[in-house]
């Protein structure tokens, strides 16, 4: 049976240099919060009023599929140091998949706002909200790239390196972790 | 022959310190002389008095700086030069991306930076020219300048995907993955072609200062890794017949 | 050999091909508006489809270099080829990167026209005949890249081609094909006005067609590359 290459137990996960990217990322995005936060402080009403036009349910679901995703894939990461290649194979294609609705159900939701004419610059928060979730998206599409090369990595003849594996979990933990935080800032934060 | 090894690494380090010379020129250019980039950065909503205080009234060091971009900006090419050498040595990416970020830093040079200089030496050619003219022209230059985001945004993608794919660390991973933080700043500085205010306007603090924030992180570590990449590449790859083929 | 990075380039090709065809799509340039309108009727073009030119141009001046990964390859693939020198390559380099200047140009061009719509509509009209005979025109770059490629395909000396020998007619064929929209420079209306079906229709159809089936032709070098490297092992 194939063994995915081992690394000590006790270890920070994935390449190290994930983690300068990780938390460079979120100070970056630290940078979008503090910016939407600081006009919505100037026009909190504005803010109030234009946050009723986005469905907190489609926002809830979008998280209820990231967060899901994030599981798959970390149990998928597990089954790949238990040695379960076509668990953790399969699991990363759950992942994955979850991955791409949240893109489908994203798409849908801004098609909908465009439609009832709610755009970019129709206000200080569609503007918040278009940039943050596009460079969001932006960081999905990206995720799902990285799911595809590690399903490749575990599907391949050779045994799949563990670091890559948590590299790539890493990444998307953190894509996830993101949302979650614009879901709170955007739909729910009153 | 023990010449050949003494000044085998002389043409890169010339390029290389080609680089951070040229940033000072651009920062002085930039920065002090036509003020383009600030300190701070005038932005869409200026009056007529005030663009053409930011112009004609700062017309002669603008064109001295515009003057100077114009002879200094060809030197920019020499930092590409040796990056795409130093790409050329990684182990896994052949030379394709080497060369796509050849052309993307060729591809650059007139719609990403002169050509709003260029724009700028035509606002302050004429005393008496037209205000609105003057106004569109600074319009044109600013949002032409810091709205140019397509050679860059391949550019930084090609980088980082090569410093991923390469076997053999020419440049350490982390620097790709700041490679991507450049990336995503090409994304944020698209909205200054909608916004005339805010954060995300030509002047705003995530599209422009955030921006050119991670730039300068960015071009500070790769100057220092690009040195570190030289120093450290062994004598072993240089071909003794000096032809410029690398010994990998 | 690992060719997963020139495999990375040449699917770069049908990615931002959709992308970028659509974004014209959006800003609602196919077909282009007539060199013949008003300004004030340029002017309206822009205020009323704001949003969606807006959209289409960012999105084109963020993809617009994304073919050049493509053209790169074939830079790398012509290096295979048997010749005296790299002269051809490298300067299907050169033209390839003056293309993407050019390009990005235009679209800068467009976005500037699309910034403020409440302008004067003569500068409107002005943007936006730079953009489109910068769009337009500046056909030689594509004609000189095939026709240093057809060169270099009738040149190759090796005993199996890189490209087989009708890539290179086809070269030819679609770089005289696509110079009709050289004359966008200079009429304003009939078939080489910018909207015309040869400087635009036909000039354009062909690169489409021409790109499309480039992206075969690489595909199949890249799987002989593979073949040879693999026999060669």
């Amino acid at each position: 049976m194939t063994t995915a290459t081992t690394l000590p137990a006790r270890h920070l996960p994935g390449d190290p240099s994930i983690w300068v990217f990780v938390l460079g990322d979120m100070v970056i995005f630290g940078c979008y919060f503090a910016a939407y936060l600081f006009d919505r402080g100037h026009d909190h009403e504005l803010f109030l009023q234009s946050q009723q036009h986005l469905s907190q349910g489609v926002g809830a679901i979008n998280t209820l599929i990231l967060l899901t995703s994030s599981l798959f894939v970390a149990l998928s990461t597990q089954a790949a140091r238990a040695a379960d290649l076509r668990a953790a194979s399969g699991l990363l294609t759950l992942g994955g998949a979850c991955g791409a609705g949240f893109v489908l159900l994203k798409s849908y939701e801004w098609y909908s706002k465009l439609s009832a004419g709610l755009t970019i610059s129709s206000n200080a928060f569609f503007m918040h909200y278009y940039m943050m979730t596009s460079v969001h998206f932006f960081h999905v599409l990206l995720g799902l790239v990285i799911l595809v090369i590690l399903r490749r990595e575990l599907q391949g003849s050779a045994p799949p390196r563990m670091q890559l594996l948590e590299t790539g979990a890493t990444y998307w933990h953190m894509v996830d972790f993101l949302w979650i935080i614009i879901f709170a800032l955007v739909y729910l934060m009153r | 022959m023990t010449q050949l090894r003494r000044n085998v690494k002389l043409d890169q380090l010339i390029c290389w310190w080609s680089i951070p010379i040229f940033y000072q020129f651009f920062g002085l250019i930039f920065g002090y002389l036509t003020k383009i980039m600030g300190p701070p950065i005038p932005g869409p909503n200026l009056t007529l008095e005030g663009i053409t205080a930011f112009t004609l009234g700062n017309a002669r060091h603008m064109q001295i700086g515009i003057v100077l971009l114009a002879i200094s900006l060809g030197f920019a090419s020499m930092g590409t030069g040796v990056i795409v050498v130093q790409m050329r040595r990684m182990s896994g990416p052949g030379p394709v991306l080497a060369y796509c970020y050849l052309a993307c830093g060729a591809a650059a040079a007139l719609p990403g930076c002169l050509f709003c200089g260029l724009l700028f030496a035509v606002s302050v050619f004429r005393p008496d020219r037209d205000p609105q003219i003057i106004a569109v022209l600074y319009e044109m230059g600013f949002v032409g300048f810091i709205g140019c985001l397509g050679c860059f945004a391949t550019q930084y993608l090609v980088f980082a995907l090569a410093i991923f794919l390469d076997r053999r660390a020419i440049f350490p991973k982390w620097l790709g993955y700041m490679t991507l933080w450049n990336l995503v700043t090409e994304l944020i500085a698209a909205p200054v072609w909608i916004f005339r205010s805010g954060p995300y306007a030509w002047n705003g603090l995530i599209s422009f200062y955030l921006g050119v924030l991670i730039f300068v992180v960015w071009i500070v570590c790769l100057i220092t890794w690009l040195k570190k990449a030289i120093k450290n590449q062994p004598l072993e790859e240089f071909d003794p017949a000096c032809t410029g083929t690398l010994l990998v | 050999m690992n060719l997963t990075d020139q495999r990375i380039c040449l699917w770069l090709v049908p990615v931002f091909g959709v992308v970028l065809l659509s974004a014209f799509g959006v800003a609602g340039v196919i077909p282009p508006p007539s060199p013949t309108l008003t300004a004030q009727e340029v002017a309206n073009f822009y205020r009323d489809n704001l949003g969606q030119i807006r959209a289409g141009m960012i999105t084109v001046n963020l993809c617009g270099l994304m073919f050049i990964p493509f053209y790169m390859v074939i830079v790398v693939q012509m290096q295979r080829m048997a010749h005296p020198s790299r002269a051809f390559a490298y300067s299907y380099l050169s033209a390839a990167a003056s293309a993407g200047s050019i390009f990005l140009f235009a679209d800068l061009a467009w976005s500037i026209a699309a910034f403020r719509p409440e302008r004067d509509p003569q500068l409107i009209m002005m943007l936006n005949d730079l953009a489109w005979m910068a769009f337009i025109s500046p056909v030689g770059f594509i004609m000189a890249q095939n026709t240093f490629l057809a060169l270099g395909i009738y040149m190759d000396a090796r005993r199996q081609p890189v490209f087989p020998r009708w890539v290179a007619h086809f070269n030819i064929l679609t770089a005289l094909l696509m110079a009709p929209g050289a004359f966008a420079l200079m009429f304003r209306e009939g078939p080489l006005a910018w909207d015309g079906s040869l400087a635009f229709g036909l000039h354009l159809g062909t690169y489409a067609v021409y790109i499309a089936v480039m992206f075969f032709v690489v595909r199949s070098a890249l799987n002989h590359q593979a073949r040879e490297a693999g026999a060669a092992a």
